[in-house]
């Protein structure tokens, strides 16, 4: 039975859900399944970890670990990984996953990959991931007897029905990373949705203009309870922040719907949103490339089509 | 300071891409610098600019790699590594920071700059591994260098939880994103003067290594097969009055796909 050890994803103390999408897929895979959260005051999401299919916790819980450091946080996980003998070291999809996968590893002399979307088993273990800008997807075959890999956002689902067993193991607190050493952290905006937990994600791209375009379908992303997100223009223009990027340097998000106004569509806008359900844009070229993977699209002027359309939206959600 | 920049060749992404029978069709595709070393090297001709700084661009395999090397020398890097090898044409990203590792060794860099993610592996390993390898700190996803002093510098990194302000020993390993700069368009000048400057070629032996010792022939993974991604079909577009469309796609929204 392959053992599989998923690293929990803490976000501000909270646990997010791809960690349960990570554990269902184990077991789905008939693994015995691990989870190792690292973080500061984190021992009260053992229940949570339980339930989310875990059947072992290691638990790195240090004051040291409060500020993501990836030397240290790589310890912590190679430490369960050989504790556990895991034969496939799972991360869910985040900036802490991709700077930490690489350097474990590097450590254990294994193979990695990253932004994995399926697994196979059956014969030795082989992975599905996409490449180039999403263009294409890559089978590969792994040639050593372990892997450790990034799961892509939005690639497992969670199963409600599975759960886990409670055996908590406490791992030593690592050294710190003296050499690369976080001074200060500026920390986002929270009481905003996490674009990565949000069901509805609405999006602004160069065509929203100015601030009066930002306040007007951030306006709609309010009414829908929605994330709100953007393409990199808006990032650069400095209407947005870094973390509301939605695209391959950016988030990647799958939500049930993706609402793009004034987007154009670029590939590495595409690379982040086109696993979303359905999509619908709203841009007043009617070439743009975004029409090419939109369910539904408006070819208009957003700051027409917007206000009806909040108008709308609440007289059919009441 | 002594800069080393790393620079893939790698397949534009602009242009379409075919597979067939598991393969991707070589017909039709072009080869550009990967995007994301554009922006190391225009990292580290910033700090050449800014603090002073020696600066050297390598590359490894790609074959001809003259033009991505002369628009690196007219954006204004000084010294050009091509290890051009036959072996390193199917390696993974453990083999090229192996390889990365010797090339490091022979020069003494105080700083390494790579790019976050190759376009054509789409990975980001590389320049983490590579780190590992030398036991030397890095921070990836970086969005701005300043320099302290001799020994040290400070980054943003774009991180889970907000931007991280790290102060960074030297020699270290920097992966950046898209977002610390806007590469630069090379100046006339900066051309002509590129075309006289030399191209270091070398290979494996060259730099005192071999396939066998970097892992080439123990690949830990290997593509077996390509397979188109899942595209998505276009779906309704509707042009005309924005009050009356609303009231359509709402409706759709609502009834037909069941997502409002
Ligand atoms: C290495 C690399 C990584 C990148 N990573 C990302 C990434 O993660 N995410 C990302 O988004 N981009 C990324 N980009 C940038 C990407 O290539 C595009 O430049 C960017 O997505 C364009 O943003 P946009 O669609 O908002 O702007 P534009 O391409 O300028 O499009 C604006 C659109 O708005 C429409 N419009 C204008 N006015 C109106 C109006 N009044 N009503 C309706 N429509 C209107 C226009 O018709 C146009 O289609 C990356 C680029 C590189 C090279
Ligand atoms: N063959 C190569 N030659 C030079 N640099 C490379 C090569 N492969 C990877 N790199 C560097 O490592 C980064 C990450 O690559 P990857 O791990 O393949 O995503 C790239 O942006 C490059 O800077």
């Amino acid at each position: 039975m392959a053992k599989i050890l998923v690293v929990a994803d803490i976000k501000q103390g909270v646990l997010k859900g791809s960690t349960a999408e990570l554990l269902s897929k184990a077991k789905a895979l008939g693994a015995e399944t691990a989870v190792v959260a690292i973080g500061s005051n984190i021992e009260s999401l053992v229940p949570e970890l339980v339930s989310a299919g875990s059947d072992t916790q290691y638990i790195a819980d240090d004051a040291g670990l409060e500020l993501f450091s990836a030397g240290p946080f790589a310890t912590c996980v190679v430490e369960a990984a050989n504790q556990f003998d895991a034969d496939l070291v799972w991360f869910g999809f985040s900036e802490s996953g991709k700077a930490a996968a690489p350097r474990v590893a590097a450590r254990m002399d294994i193979a990695c990959a990253t932004e994995i979307i399926d697994v196979n088993l059956d014969n030795g273990i082989e992975i599905t991931r996409p490449a180039i800008a999403n263009k294409v997807l890559q089978k590969v075959k792994v040639n050593t007897d372990k892997l450790v890999a990034v799961v892509r956002a939005g690639a497992f689902e969670a199963d409600e029905s599975v759960s886990g067993s409670e055996n908590v193991v406490k791992l030593p607190a690592p050294e710190a990373d003296l050499k690369a050493v976080i001074k200060e952290l500026l920390s986002d905006a929270s009481g905003e949705i996490d674009l990565a937990d949000a069901d509805i994600v609405v999006s602004i791209g160069r065509g929203a203009k100015d601030q009066a375009g930002v306040d007007l379908v951030k306006g709609l992303a309010s009414d829908l309870g929605a994330g709100f997100g953007s393409s990199r223009a808006m990032v650069d223009g400095g209407f947005m922040a870094h973390n509301k990027q939605v695209g391959q340097t950016g988030k990647i998000v799958a939500p049930t719907l993706y609402m793009a106004f004034g987007i154009s569509g670029a590939i590495q806008h595409l690379a982040g949103m086109n696993g979303s359900k359905v999509i619908l844009a709203v841009n007043k070229d009617p070439e743009a490339p975004i029409f090419n993977v939109a369910d539904y699209g408006i070819v208009g002027d957003l700051f027409e089509v917007v206000p009806v359309l909040r108008e709308e939206i609440k007289k059919v959600r009441g | 300071m002594k800069i080393l920049t790393t620079v893939k060749k790698v397949v534009d992404v602009e242009l379409n891409i075919h597979v067939e029978s598991g393969a991707i069709v070589e017909d039709g595709l072009q080869y550009v610098i990967n995007a994301w070393d554009e922006n190391a090297v225009e990292a580290a001709v910033v700090l050449k600019e800014n603090n002073g700084a020696e600066t050297t661009l390598v590359s490894l395999g790609g074959g001809d790699m003259t033009d991505i090397i002369r628009k690196c020398y007219a954006m204004g890097i000084d010294n050009g590594i091509h290890v051009d090898d036959p072996a390193l044409e199917k390696a993974d990203s453990s083999v090229y920071a192996k390889v990365l590792q010797k090339v490091y060794e022979t020069g003494e860099y105080d700083l390494i700059i790579t790019g976050k993610q190759a376009q054509d592996t789409d990975s980001g390993q590389t320049g983490i591994m590579l780190a590992e390898y030398l036991s030397i700190p890095c921070v990836s996803n970086v969005i701005e260098i300043q320099v302290v002093d001799d020994g040290n510098i400070k980054v943003s990194r774009l991180g889970d939880a907000g931007t991280e302000i790290v102060e960074v020993a030297l020699p270290a390993v920097v992966t950046v994103s898209d977002s610390i700069n806007e590469p630069r368009l090379p100046a006339m000048r900066g051309i002509m003067m590129a075309k006289k400057k030399k191209i270091e070629t070398t290979d494996l032996a060259g730099l005192g290594t071999s396939y066998d010792e970097v892992g080439g022939n123990a690949l830990k993974s290997e593509v077996v097969e390509f397979m188109k991604s899942e595209t998505r079909q276009a779906g309704q577009k509707f042009e005309g009055d924005a009050a009356e469309l609303a009231v359509k796609v709402v409706d759709l929204l609502a009834n037909e796909a069941k997502v409002l």
